[in-house]
Parts: C-alpha cells; sequence; structure tokens
C-alpha cells in the first residue's frame, strides 16, 4: 500500500513549509506532493524611523520595532504568514512606491531567495530518506521557479511532466482557469483544453489506460464542491454569502473522460473537501496558511483502489 | 505613519466574505430578542418574583460581555475555519474531549428545535391570533394538530438554511431587521404609556373581561392567592441573580458565531466585536424594557403579570382565563393600546416581532448542527458522507435533511409529551458541557504543549494582563458567569418556584448520556479507521513548525 501525502497553497508561509517537512516522517508518508501555489503575495518594508528603530503595516496594523529582538520577532510572523520583508530606508521606500517595476524586481528577489531556501532545506532533510517528495508551482508563481526546483538533487519537479513511482502515473499541472487578478499561468479554456490533452495523452487515450493514473492538477474541475468560492463585485470585494464555480471546464472534461484513480487539487483554498466523479476521487485539501495551519490530505493507494484518505491539519 | 506600507501583488487565493455585520447577525439571531425578553421577563420573573430586571441585566451584560467576546472571539480567531468549539477543545484539550463536548453540543442544537419550535406557537402565533380576536385555541388541542404546527414552522425555519448562504444571509437581515423593528414599537409603546394611563386601560380591559377581582390595585394579590405566596414590591439579590439565568438567553448564545468563524473577514477583529455588539444590542433593549416596564407597570405588578402567564405551564391564574390573552410583557404593551385598527395592526407588529426572532433560533440550529457533522467528518469522525457539499447550492445539504429528520423526530415526542423542563435542563446541559469545557480551554490554551503552535500563530498571544493573556482573564469571569448561572438552577433556588419537576435529574441524565455517547462515537470512528489504515490521530496532532 502506498501513503501519499499531498499540500497545497503554502503561499511562501515558512512554518507550513517547515511543518510539510517534518510532517513526513510523522505521517509516515511514501511521497508527498507539495503543490503550489508556492509564493507569497506581500511584501512588507520594514522602514526605518528617523529616530531609531523600524515601522511596517502588518496585517493592517501599524507596528513598531524599537530593538533587533522586536525587530526579529516581527520577521518571524511575516515569514510565517507567507509574506517577504525588506528593509529600507525612508527614501527607498518613497521612491519605491511609485515604481511598480521596482517592486516587482524586489518582489521576485525575495520570493525566489525563499524558495531556494527551502528547496536547499528539502534535499538537506531528505538526505538518506525514503519519502519521495514532489513540488510543482501553481498558478500564482512566476515562471522562474520551474528552473530553481528541477536543479536540486533529492526534490523532484513534476509541472508538465509524467512521473512514476510505485505503480502509479502522475501528471501535473500548474495551470488554471482564467482569475480576476492576471496571474502568470492562467489561461483560458481554449489554451488549457489542449494543455491537459496533451498531459493526458502522455499515459494513455482510454479510461483503462488510467487505472492507476494520478491527476495533480493545481486548478479543481468546475461543477462539482471543489472549486466553490464567494462570488467578487467589479471591484474584487466579496459577495461571500454567494458562491461561485471557480474551477476549469477542461479539467472537468479529462477527469470524466478518462476516469483516473486519483484527481488532486488546490487553488480554491476555501473548498476542502472530496468527492467523487465516476471512480475518480478527487480531492482537494484547502488551505490555510496565512493562519500558520498546514492543511492537507494523507492518501493510501492499494493498487487500483484508493483505501482511504483522511484530512490533515496540524 | 498614516499610510500603509505594503506592497502586495495581485493573486488570487484565499477570500474570506462575511462581514462583521453577518457575524454580529448570527450571534444576535441566535439570542433571539422579543423571545429572549419573553424568558427573561416573563419565565424569569415568574421563577424569581424579586427580581429586578435592570441589575439582572446590567450584571449579565457585564460578564457575559468579558467573558464570551474574550473566550470564544480569540479561540475563534486563533481557529478560524473551525465550524465550532469542536476543534478548540479536540485541539487543546483532549480529542476525546472535544468529540464528547462536540456530541453534548449537536445534541443540545438538535433539542433546541423540540424546545423553540412549540414556543413559536404558543406565546407567539397564539398571541397574535388573540390580539387580532381570533380563536387559536385549537392549533394545540391535540398531539397531531400540535405537531402538524410544530412541522409547518420547523419546515420554514430549515428551508432557510437549505439552499446555500445567500439565501440564509438575505432572509437573516429580512428578519432581524423586521424584528429589531417590531421589538422597538414594543418599547416605544411602553415608554409612553404613563401608570396612570397603563391602570385605566388595564382596569378597562379586565371589566370587560367580567374579571373585576384583577382590576391593577387588586392583581398583586388574587396572583399571589393562588400562587400561595405573597408577591414582593421590591427587589433583592438572590432573585435578580436567579433571575441571570433566564437573562442569559439573551446573553450566552451569540457563540453561534464560531459556527461560521471561518468565513469571517479580518476574524482578529471582528469575532470578538460581533460578539461584543451581540451582547450590546440586547442589553440596549433589555434596560429600555426595563426602565419602561416599571414606569409604566410598576415592579410588583409585572412579577404577578409574568407569574401569570408562566406558572408551571398549567395556564392563567382561575380569575385570569377569561382575559383575551395572557399578561406576558407584548400583552401588557398591547392592553396599553387600546382597540381599534391601528391598535391591532401595532399588536400585529409587536406579535410578529417574537414570531420572527422565534422561527429564526429554529433556523440557526440548521445552521450550527450540520457544520458540527461536518467538522467531524473532515476529521474522520464520522462517515464521509459527512463532508459532502452540494455544488449547486454550496451547502451540506446531506447533514441539513439528517438535522431535519432528527428535528422533526423530537417534535413529534414533543407534541405527544409537552414538557416545559426541558428548556431549564438545556441551559444547564449548556452551561456545563459547551460553555464550561470551552471556557477551560481558553484557560489552557496558551500553557499546553499541544496547541503551542496555534497560540504562537495567534494575533492575540501579546494581549496580556498583568502579564497573564487576556484570554485567561476572559475564561476567569467567563467561569465566574457560568457559576452565578449554575448558582441561580440549583434546585434550592429553584425549588418549591415555578417550572419544577426533575430539571436538575434531566441535565444530569442528558449530560451523561451526551458525553458517553460521544465517547462512545470517538471510540467507534478510531477504531474504525484504524481496521483500514487510517490513524485519525494525524488529524489532531500539532506538527513541529522548526
Amino acid at each position: 500500500m502506498l501513503k501519499l501525502f499531498y499540500v497545497t497553497d503554502i503561499h511562501g508561509s515558512n512554518v507550513c513549509y517547515r511543518k510539510f517537512l517534518n510532517a513526513l516522517p510523522i505521517y509516515g508518508v511514501d511521497v508527498a506532493i507539495l503543490n503550489g501555489d508556492l509564493l507569497g503575495k506581500v511584501l512588507i518594508p520594514m522602514v526605518e524611523k528617523p529616530g531609531g528603530g523600524w515601522e511596517c503595516h502588518l496585517m493592517g496594523q501599524y507596528t513598531e520595532m524599537n530593538s533587533e529582538e522586536e525587530l526579529a520577532g516581527v520577521k518571524k510572523v511575516i515569514e510565517n504568514a507567507g509574506y517577504y520583508w525588506e528593509h529600507q530606508t525612508r527614501e527607498e521606500y518613497d521612491a519605491m512606491k511609485s515604481d511598480p517595476h521596482a517592486i516587482d524586481k524586489l518582489f521576485k528577489h525575495q520570493a525566489y531567495k525563499r524558495i531556494q531556501e527551502w528547496l536547499e532545506l528539502a534535499d538537506e532533510r531528505l538526505e538518506g530518506k525514503n519519502h519521495i517528495v514532489y513540488i510543482c508551482p501553481g498558478n500564482d508563481d512566476w515562471w522562474d521557479i520551474d528552473d530553481m526546483i528541477g536543479c536540486m538533487k533529492l526534490v523532484r519537479p513534476c509541472d508538465h511532466m509524467l512521473v512514476e513511482f510505485d505503480e502509479y502515473q502522475m501528471i501535473s499541472s500548474s495551470r488554471s482557469s482564467l482569475t480576476p487578478w492576471d496571474t502568470p499561468r492562467e489561461g483560458p479554456e481554449e489554451e488549457l483544453g489542449p494543455h491537459y490533452e496533451e498531459l493526458c495523452a502522455r499515459i494513455g487515450s482510454q479510461p483503462k489506460d488510467f487505472e492507476k493514473a494520478i491527476f495533480n492538477f493545481h486548478c479543481p474541475p468546475t461543477d462539482y464542491s471543489l472549486d466553490l468560492a464567494p462570488k467578487l463585485d467589479k471591484d474584487l470585494k466579496m459577495a461571500a454569502e454567494e458562491k461561485i464555480h471557480a474551477g476549469s471546464a477542461s479539467v472537468k472534461r479529462v477527469i470524466e473522460k478518462y476516469q483516473p484513480l486519483l484527481s488532486l487539487h488546490g487553488h480554491i483554498h476555501e473548498s476542502r473537501g472530496a468527492q467523487k466523479s465516476g471512480r475518480t476521487l478527487m480531492i482537494n485539501p484547502g488551505s490555510e496558511y496565512s493562519e500558520g495551519v498546514l492543511k492537507g490530505v494523507i492518501v493510501m493507494l492499494d493498487k487500483k483502489k484508493v483505501k482511504d484518505y483522511v484530512f490533515t491539519e496540524g | 505613519m498614516a499610510e500603509e506600507i505594503a506592497f502586495a501583488r495581485k493573486a488570487s487565493g484565499l477570500v474570506r466574505g462575511l462581514s462583521m455585520l453577518d457575524a454580529f447577525a448570527v450571534g444576535f439571531m441566535n439570542q433571539g430578542l422579543t423571545p429572549g425578553a419573553w424568558v427573561f421577563i416573563s419565565l424569569g420573573l415568574a421563577t424569581f418574583l424579586g427580581g429586578n430586571i435592570i441589575w439582572a441585566t446590567i450584571a449579565s451584560a457585564i460578564l457575559a460581555g468579558i467573558g464570551f467576546p474574550l473566550v470564544w472571539g480569540i479561540l475563534g480567531a486563533s481557529m478560524p475555519r473551525s465550524g465550532g468549539e469542536y476543534v478548540y477543545n479536540s485541539r487543546i484539550l483532549h480529542p476525546v474531549v472535544g468529540i464528547a463536548q462536540s456530541f453534548g453540543d449537536a445534541m443540545i442544537w438538535l433539542i433546541w428545535v423540540m424546545a423553540l419550535t412549540p414556543l413559536i406557537i404558543d406565546p407567539g402565533v397564539t398571541m397574535l391570533g388573540q390580539f387580532m380576536g381570533w380563536d387559536v385555541s385549537w392549533l394545540t388541542n391535540t398531539w397531531y394538530e400540535r405537531f402538524l404546527f410544530y412541522t409547518l414552522f420547523n419546515a420554514l425555519s430549515f428551508v432557510f438554511v437549505l439552499f446555500g448562504m445567500k439565501v440564509f444571509a438575505m432572509a437573516q437581515k429580512v428578519i432581524m431587521f423586521f424584528g429589531l423593528g417590531g421589538a422597538a414599537v414594543i418599547g416605544i409603546v411602553l415608554t409612553v404609556t404613563s401608570r396612570a394611563k397603563f391602570t385605566e386601560h388595564w382596569d378597562a380591559w379586565v371589566a370587560k373581561a367580567d374579571a373585576p377581582d384583577l382590576i391593577y390595585h387588586k392583581f398583586a394579590a388574587a396572583v399571589g392567592a393562588e400562587a400561595g405566596l405573597a408577591i414582593p414590591s421590591s427587589s433583592n439579590f438572590g432573585d435578580t441573580v436567579g433571575l441571570m439565568v433566564a437573562a442569559s438567553w439573551l446573553f450566552a448564545y451569540a457563540y453561534s458565531i464560531s459556527f461560521i468563524a471561518g468565513e469571517v473577514k479580518r476574524p482578529d477583529k471582528s469575532i470578538i466585536w460581533a460578539n461584543v455588539f451581540a451582547i450590546l444590542v440586547p442589553c440596549t433593549f433589555m434596560l429600555w424594557f426595563g426602565f419602561a416596564l416599571y414606569h409604566s407597570v410598576g415592579f410588583q405588578f409585572l412579577s404577578a403579570a409574568s407569574w401569570n402567564d408562566s406558572v408551571n405551564g398549567n395556564g392563567p391564574i382561575a380569575a385570569a382565563e377569561g382575559l383575551p390573552w395572557s399578561t406576558n410583557f407584548i400583552g401588557l404593551a398591547a392592553v396599553m393600546l387600546g382597540s381599534g385598527a391601528f391598535s391591532k395592526f401595532i399588536m400585529a407588529i409587536m406579535a410578529l416581532s417574537y414570531i420572527a426572532f422565534a422561527i429564526w433560533l429554529v433556523t440557526l440550529s440548521y445552521l450550527a448542527f450540520p457544520r458540527i457533522m461536518f467538522a467531524w467528518g473532515m476529521d474522520r469522525m464520522g462517515p464521509k458522507w459527512f463532508t459532502d457539499i452540494n455544488p449547486r447550492y454550496a451547502s451540506p445539504m446531506k447533514n441539513i435533511a439528517l438535522g431535519f429528520v432528527l428535528g422533526e423526530a423530537l417534535l413529534l415526542y414533543i407534541a405527544f409529551k409537552p414538557d416545559t423542563v426541558i428548556n431549564i435542563a438545556l441551559t444547564g446541559l449548556q452551561i456545563t458541557s459547551v460553555f464550561a469545557v470551552t471556557a477551560l480551554s481558553a484557560l489552557l490554551f496558551p500553557y499546553r504543549k499541544g496547541s503551542r503552535g496555534i497560540w504562537d500563530s495567534s494575533p492575540f498571544k501579546k494581549w496580556t494582563l498583568l502579564g497573564v493573556p487576556v484570554i485567561v482573564w476572559g475564561a476567569l469571569v467567563n467561569f465566574f458567569y457560568l457559576g452565578v448561572l449554575m448558582y441561580g438552577l440549583l434546585p434550592t433556588q429553584l425549588g418549591g418556584k415555578a417550572a419544577g419537576g426533575d430539571w436538575g435529574w434531566t441535565m444530569i441524565g442528558a449530560c451523561l448520556d451526551a458525553w458517553v455517547l460521544g465517547v462512545a462515537w470517538y471510540c467507534y470512528w478510531m477504531w474504525r479507521s484504524g481496521r483500514v489504515g487510517v490513524d485519525v490521530g494525524v488529524t489532531y496532532g500539532e506538527l513541529p513548525p522548526d
């Protein structure tokens, strides 16, 4: 029996990443998949105050740090929440806030730095261990990190690839359907359809070829319960009592057509759950990275069956 | 520095939707302003005749207003996707404690359907019919007539949650504002009526009903004679403390916000403030009602009227049986209005305020119960279908349907065997099995090794007072308040007073049943999951972050 551990959308959270690595021996997993989105979304400048110390806005609250100890504490909170920080003088901050290119450049610098730290830590922790770890980006992640993942010794890339472990075959995709945020890896359904079909073609062309296949698609299928997200108005504000389907019709189509053994998804943090589509078990473990909670799912595979699964929350 | 210093990428991801108003509404509506005030005044004063509404309100609002927001607000914001107190208690105390306590809570939410639905009919619909001059005695004549009407209102309550949060939130706003409006009308009527005017209207009313012995100056004596005790003319400390038990209906039930805490924007602020406002609004209304009633009706008369309305469920005193409607505080307001079409319209508004809030109390059982089961399902403490979400309505419809079926079964029982003791037993069960256990979790939260990671990530870790985390102070205040409530519920306090019966044994029995069943449930699912190789323990354990 194979024990697979799946986590998604940790968005730069240091504590969630470390928990992910620590979970491998605790949960006794054979294969672990860390799906995107991997990168954080907020960069917090720690601006030097004229009289000494630093100031920043953290989660909407103005915060002053007057000692190195306080500074270190706030930095840890920032990193654990999946954000990035940067020391700046007042002049540097004032110059940057009106320069989107500079902001973008700094964001990427900090994001890639953290990803590199993560990958190196994983290689260090996995040395001499039997766990197989795949890391796959998500739609929010810039394309540059793919090469970074590909350069590591023990962490394995899987995006847009067919990989095999034990008797199973897994195809992965970091793409998603269109979102209001113009993310790096999103695309219209006309583009996604052929993309997923091309991936599936690497396994086979008939449902019987997919009896031991696993889909690791960041974007969940539409019209099921794994892609329900609060509706947004034109100002991107939530009409939260109304939910809409934010998944992909193309993902839905290939799942229903090829009926893999298992289909793993992320992207919609709120839609934690599992649902069957014919013989395929589809799972989205959800995400609560900003609260430092690592949400995942352990799936037990036994030949051509999903023996069982359990959601985890550490 | 006024501007916000942060750069954010455009990126998809986690969205929290419900506003603080939505969270407040869930908490406030679970306290059912008008029916809650009826419980406070009618049931409360009937039991504790010398209780002072003003002081009971102030003491309750202060104690509940400190304890509950801090305990439930901080726990809810620290573990904001929890679906109720089950996750706090299982992670902080022990999984078996979490399940046992949660089993009790699930039972409580279901039994509230049984306890509250009859209150929609009587006094709610009964009062409305009586105000309009209709004969409504047939509503509750036989058990099957009772069951029919219970089912009607139970189904109405259930439908509001069946089709997802959009329908629920829309209906909640409408009912809340309508109910608040009606409650304000009650307050205005009570306020603008002088003692002299009330006496004049009351005397005319009882004269018309051929009950001359019940004129204002004789009423308290008449009630006292039938009750076999003197109706006090002033308040006393002991009865005021006892009155706080009935008052808790209006101040202790905003904890329902925890069931939607995972969907609230800025949970670090919203949940606490929603709890606070859900207590302040009923406090404001009860102070208003209290001052207005003492001014227009008078202390002794009000206590006598409450006893007449609520005593033992046996109906009014003999001399008052011919009165057109009962003498609860809404009935007294109706007396102040006199006759005429406009008066009837106002009476209808007042009665409908009660009915609207009462229906919503049942609706909230169908919000909470399914979410408790969903949380269990996620931890494999139940069958997998506990976590099924209907993709069209984004709603756990199977759990809601199960709740409705079980609710109906309980309503069939209560239609056959009416029981007034259940309300008191439920209050006691909730105080011990839900509130006290969760207060214990709050007390231990900063110190338990098993929840260290969650506490370290909590936005409230730095809230301290005299070096002690604020959540601990909140838990201590909460325990004190719960202690006051349990004191008020003691059989020695209730002995010989209204609503007697073996409520104490009922409560203890229900508590034991819930906890024993909960432990059995936990053991079964641990065994069953282990049999297929699933270690359920992984769902509860903290992962080391370093």
